[in-house]
């Protein structure tokens, strides 16, 4: 899109002032989702004079609570499990508390329920787990416990503190790890699939089903090696979800105010259109309005496509840069989330009464086989009407502020789904959405038409289409596999948030450690442009990454 | 867990009222903490995407408070704030201008204009308009001892000083009709006038309320700001630059944290209890200095004090408060083509390609009889419309693009039409019943052919979607709209200035209860519009209390007087802003 003409100053009949058509900034930075806050946020108190723009008319990216069920009901659209409550740098620094944040994090973590009435559960407590599998495998659930003691320790010492961490070389990691038993123990996890962990460890297909989908379903290839140690992590993490009080939307609400608080400003409805550069070195940004950001720094959090192609002048990068770019794997699949309001909240026909508290249920597949051909499907850019599933949440169970409407119940049913859908979504959206209905009465069976009162589907060209860069549907704004993360996440040259262009730095979730509302890329790209203007850090390493630094790196 | 928490200042709203006492008050140096029940703040301020790439505005749509002496005092530019300038954008009366009717469009004559620009203070050199807008909303009602008359109505010493053959005392006596007639040419120009201030909240028709009724029309006209522009970021961006600015000086924020009561200790009110399904459980917040009620005014006094502290006659006047008048029922269309005007209707030499304008057909404007024929049908027999749609009155916003590089819609093959407004009678009076415009495929249907009447192509083949929202859903929404009242009570004489809400709660207090003050639509002076003004406003009485003491920053209204035996909100030393 062209900018325009003139739109920066004051109109001449006009009583009042507007912000200016041109103005000075220590940082400015792109994008006012969960990791653009956070870094606006760190640098803001650490005494810089920061911008924030952001192309939406709200703040929060991904954080985003609203009203799509209109009139009257609140969703969380994307991120609604946060899973790394218990580490966030963030939350402690920021004292979330302080700002009225609640974190709820229930017992009854993620249900799975079976067409026979079977069901497992995975909840915070390892014992309420084991005591779930008992039902198919005495020997899966002793092995669940005693994996888990284990894993929770690689979890709370290693992966979560090194997420908070400037990424490694490969090889540097693997001397570090070599240092301890649980070191050692995560290596080996390393080199192998989630399926193959998966199925070492567990002889019950069901249970195998279970956590194969837990382990994969933020976007893990189950027969990918190289990227086993998220095993332990998204297993872990996904019994320690929380969810926020009034919705994740309240986290960038928070974040939001320390910004202001500490001076800096926020500029919504502020399409960037071009990074200014002067002599190789970045001078600020460009805003479609027609108003100008002047910064020597710049910090993006968009994909890496939009940073580097679409607002620079792709020519002129280094051509390994451009190379990189060029390469860059998007998610191999998206989510196609049916929102709907109820009467009942859904209640799962099987013999478990926790099964309708669970914050999450998966329904749809009997057994790994028909999991792995779903997501094969998805691959392809598939999807079996008669053979799909996935995950639901019936939110306003959590949280009764989402419903305006007295006496409703607001839940969704979310699956994976390609971008490309053979057929197109526009032509076969709602008769996706037809077997979804289908699918989750089958599960539940209140969930019938009767019971219905409101529904919309987000489809993953609708994620792009309000969230354009999750290219491709893509929630974590590129695909998890070996050669895209770690330290090679977006590439070698930027995975500490630095750039090869000066004053040029990256924070979202195309750059290590990645999407997820983990935190750890804006958080890492505060440090590293606070190291690098010399500017002193109010903030300290939490304890977890302390111990992380004097055990590995010391 | 949390303690409970202390406050000099605890603000029960986070709307648009509450939230601009909030930044008044935190500017003052107090320790201010806004409790906002439902998720989000913004109250009608809001913009929402129901659908992915489309926008849309549910409530405030304009910036109507162009003449606010907030936009110095409070320094929104610095928190963000910024209009979309529309190029060639409307300048007030350069320019031909018609009215649609039934027969056609009819022309606004030089008369009009020339009528139009001197009773809103345009004809003056310098030109008195803002004076004659802050005279009129942003002014505290004066104390009791003070008579009210010609030469002490604010908007009255306005006319007196700059337009002194149009100060007469008839001018207090006159319906916005009377004005129009003495000064206006064409009727169907009147008509949309009277239409737009009605659903503004002053009834055009109504005794005594001519000026409160132009000026509500006035002030989302040039100079206030030119059309057609809305603010950047649309209604809600205004709002983030009215909350930051309250942020930015400390202001504390809660949201999903209902009020279930408001605490009163010896006569004075002493804090908040939260209900119990708030994020902090049911707490109290405690306020040193002041509890201010940003909220709809009969839940403030049935729900959050009640009988224990009210007496029971007390309490009857504030239930017959009105709600009538300002129900809306509203329609957004999503079409594959862009909506055609049918040729009668087709301004000469307007870029019709251009389409997508703030202004949208306000229809049909023939007479004040058809015009009272609405205004019967909705308030007099309080019954669902059955005037046949081709005769309903609606005002539109042709929402597609309010900017040109920043369109509503994202869609790709989506155009976003509307809203459509359509007065309708409070869920509350309805004779039909409080659901009785709940079958929504039927209204939208209704809005559909009333709208249909000057476009030529909304029909099934076109339309993607229709978006409608009744008065009750708005209620639910958002309870300040109680009975889906945008302005949140009516606003006729007996509710208006000196009398709004009552008497005796026309300068904020509340008498009885120390400690208490009133900061919404609903329960003060001037009410809705998004004005900055119940802030301003009640900005006096605080200084009168001792509560607020502001910096160099504040100016009073040159219409203020003091009440007897109170402080002066003038400042002592005229601020440097003041005098400029």
């Amino acid at each position: 899109m062209k900018k325009r003409e003139l739109v920066g100053q004051p109109h001449p009949q006009c009583f009042f002032s507007e912000f200016p058509a041109e103005s000075d900034w220590d940082a400015v930075v792109i994008g006012a989702g969960p990791n653009g806050l956070i870094t606006a946020a760190y640098l803001a108190r650490a005494g810089l004079k920061v911008a924030i723009v952001e192309r939406r008319y709200e703040i929060g990216g991904g954080l985003a609570t609203e009203e799509i069920l209109y009139p009257g009901f609140y969703s969380n659209m994307h991120a609604i499990y946060h899973l790394m409550v218990d580490f966030m740098p963030a939350i402690k620094d920021f004292d979330m508390e302080r700002h009225g944040l609640v974190w709820i994090k229930p017992n009854l973590q993620t249900a799975m329920v079976f067409e026979d009435g079977g069901s497992l559960l995975l909840t915070r407590m390892i014992e309420d787990t084991m005591d779930s599998f008992h039902k198919y495998s005495d020997k899966d659930a002793v092995a669940f416990g005693k994996l888990m003691r284990n894993w929770r320790r690689i979890v709370s010492e290693i992966l979560a503190p090194a997420t908070y961490i400037p990424a490694m070389a490969p090889i540097d990691l693997t001397v570090a790890m070599q240092r301890t038993e649980i070191g050692r123990e995560m290596l080996e996890l390393v080199e192998q699939s989630p399926l193959e962990i998966v199925n070492k460890n567990f002889e019950n297909d069901r249970i195998r089903a279970f956590l194969l989908y837990i382990s994969c379903m933020w976007g893990l290839d189950p027969r990918e090696t190289g990227i086993g140690f998220y095993v332990p992590l998204l297993i872990d993490r996904g019994m320690n979800k929380c969810y926020l009080h009034g919705g994740s939307h309240k986290l960038a609400g928070a974040l939001s105010r320390e910004i202001v608080r500490a001076g800096g400003t926020i500029l919504e409805s502020s399409d960037v259109i071009k990074i200014n550069r002067h002599n190789g070195s970045v001078t600020g940004v460009e805003l479609m309005e027609g108003r100008t950001l002047n910064s020597d720094v710049v910090i993006s959090s968009l994909d890496p496509h939009t940073t580097f192609f679409d607002l620079m002048d792709k020519k002129k990068l280094p051509t390994d840069l451009k190379e990189s770019v060029e390469r860059w794997k998007y998610d191999k699949w998206s989510f196609n989330t049916l929102h709907v309001v109820s009467k009942e909240a859904p209640h799962y026909a099987c013999g478990d009464p926790w099964v309708d508290e669970s914050f999450m249920t998966i329904f749809g597949f009997e057994s790994t086989k028909q999991l792995l051909a779903h997501w094969d499907n998805v691959v392809a850019g598939k999807l079996d009407k008669n053979s799909l599933g996935g995950h639901a949440t019936c939110e306003s169970f959590l949280d009764s502020h989402l419903v305006r409407k007295p006496g409703n119940h607001i839940s969704f049913f979310q699956i994976h789904a390609p971008y490309n859908l053979e057929g197109g979504w526009d032509k076969r959206g709602p008769e996706i959405k037809e077997a979804m209905l289908a699918k989750w009465e089958k599960a539940a069976p209140n969930m019938k038409r009767e019971n219905i009162v409101m529904s919309t589907q987000e489809t993953p060209k609708d994620i792009e289409i309000r969230f354009p860069n999750m290219r491709r549907g893509s929630i974590k704004h590129g695909d998890y596999t070996p050669i895209q993360m770690g330290c090679f996440r977006p590439n070698e040259a930027c995975s500490n948030h630095n750039t090869p262009i000066k004053g040029l730095y990256l924070c979202g979730a195309s750059t290590y450690p990645g999407g997820l509302v983990l935190g750890g890329p804006g958080y890492l790209a505060a440090n590293r442009v606070a190291e690098d203007l010399g500017v002193k850090k109010w903030w300290k390493p939490t304890k977890e990454m302390e111990h992380y630094i004097k055990t590995y790196l010391t | 867990m949390n303690k409970e928490e202390r406050y000099d200042i605890v603000i029960i709203g986070a709307g648009h009222n509450g939230t601009t006492t909030a930044a008044y008050l935190a500017k003052c140096g107090l320790s201010v903490c806004m409790l906002e029940e439902r998720p989000e703040c913004g109250g009608a301020q809001e913009t929402c995407e129901p659908i992915a790439g489309v926008r849309i505005q549910p409530h405030a749509i304009a910036n109507y408070g162009g003449s606010a002496p907030g936009w110095e005092q409070l320094e929104l530019w610095k928190y963000g704030f910024r209009m979309d300038w529309k190029a060639g954008a409307i300048v007030p009366f350069d320019t031909d201008r018609y009215m649609t009717t039934s027969d056609g469009l009819s022309q606004v004559t030089d008369k009009d204009k020339m009528g139009y620009a001197k009773i809103t203070g345009l004809l003056t050199d310098p030109p008195f308009f803002k004076d004659l807008m802050r005279a009129t909303f942003w002014c505290p009602p004066h104390p009791p001892h003070v008579e009210l008359n010609e030469h002490t109505i604010p908007f009255m010493q306005v006319y007196k000083q700059h337009q002194p053959d149009m100060w007469t005392r008839e001018l207090l006596e006159w319906t916005m009709f009377d004005l129009m007639d003495e000064y206006l040419d064409t009727e169907p120009f009147k008509v949309n006038q009277a239409w737009i201030a009605l659903v503004s909240g002053a009834h055009g028709h109504m005794e005594g309320a001519a000026i409160p009724a132009l000026c509500s029309v006035a002030t989302v006209m040039p100079p206030a700001v030119a059309m057609p522009v809305a603010p950047r970021g649309n209604i809600h961006g205004y709002y983030h630059a009215l909350l930051r600015c309250a942020i930015a000086h400390g202001a504390v924020v809660r949201t999903c944290c209902p009020v279930e009561e408001i605490i009163i200790e010896h006569d004075r009110a002493v804090g908040v209890r939260l209900r119990d399904d708030a994020t902090w459980g049911a707490k109290k917040i405690w306020a040193n200095k002041a509890v201010i009620s940003a909220v709809h005014i009969k839940p403030t006094f049935l729900e959050m004090i009640g009988p224990r502290h009210l007496d029971s006659g007390f309490l009857q006047r504030i239930k017959d408060l009105s709600l009538k008048g300002g129900s809306l029922y509203m329609t957004h269309y999503l079409t594959r083509e862009r909506l055609r005007v049918r040729p009668k209707f087709q301004t000469p030499g307007y870029r019709y390609e251009n389409y997508g304008s703030f202004t949208g057909p306000f229809f049909p404007n023939d007479s004040r009889e058809l015009y009272f024929e609405n205004v019967t049908e909705v308030m007099g027999h309080q019954r669902n419309l059955t005037i046949p749609p081709e005769r309903a009155m609606y005002g539109m916003v042709a929402g597609e693009t309010y900017a040109e590089c920043h369109p509503q819609s994202t869609r790709p093959g989506v155009y976003i039409n509307g809203p459509q407004w359509m007065l309708v009678p409070t869920p509350e009076y309805n004779v039909d019943g409080m659901d009785a415009m709940e079958d929504k495929v039927k209204w939208n249907e209704y809005m559909r052919k009333a709208l249909s009447q000057v476009v030529e192509n909304l029909d099934s083949d076109n339309i993607v979607q229709i978006i409608g929202e009744s008065p009750r859903e708005q209620e639910f929404r958002n309870t300040g709209m109680l009975g889906g009242s945008w302005y949140g009570l009516r606003c006729d004489r007996d509710q208006w200035w000196n009398e709004r809400p009552l008497p005796e709660l026309a300068r904020y207090r509340v008498p009885g209860i120390d400690g208490l003050y009133l900061s919404h639509q609903s329960s003060a002076h001037p009410g809705g519009l998004c004005l900055m003004a119940v802030g301003y406003n009640l900005m006096h009485i605080l200084i009168e209390d001792g509560i607020a003491e502001p910096g160099d920053w504040w100016y009073a209204s040159p219409w203020y007087i003091p009440e007897k035996g109170k402080k002066s909100a003038i400042p002592s030393r005229p601020s440097s802003v003041a005098t400029r």
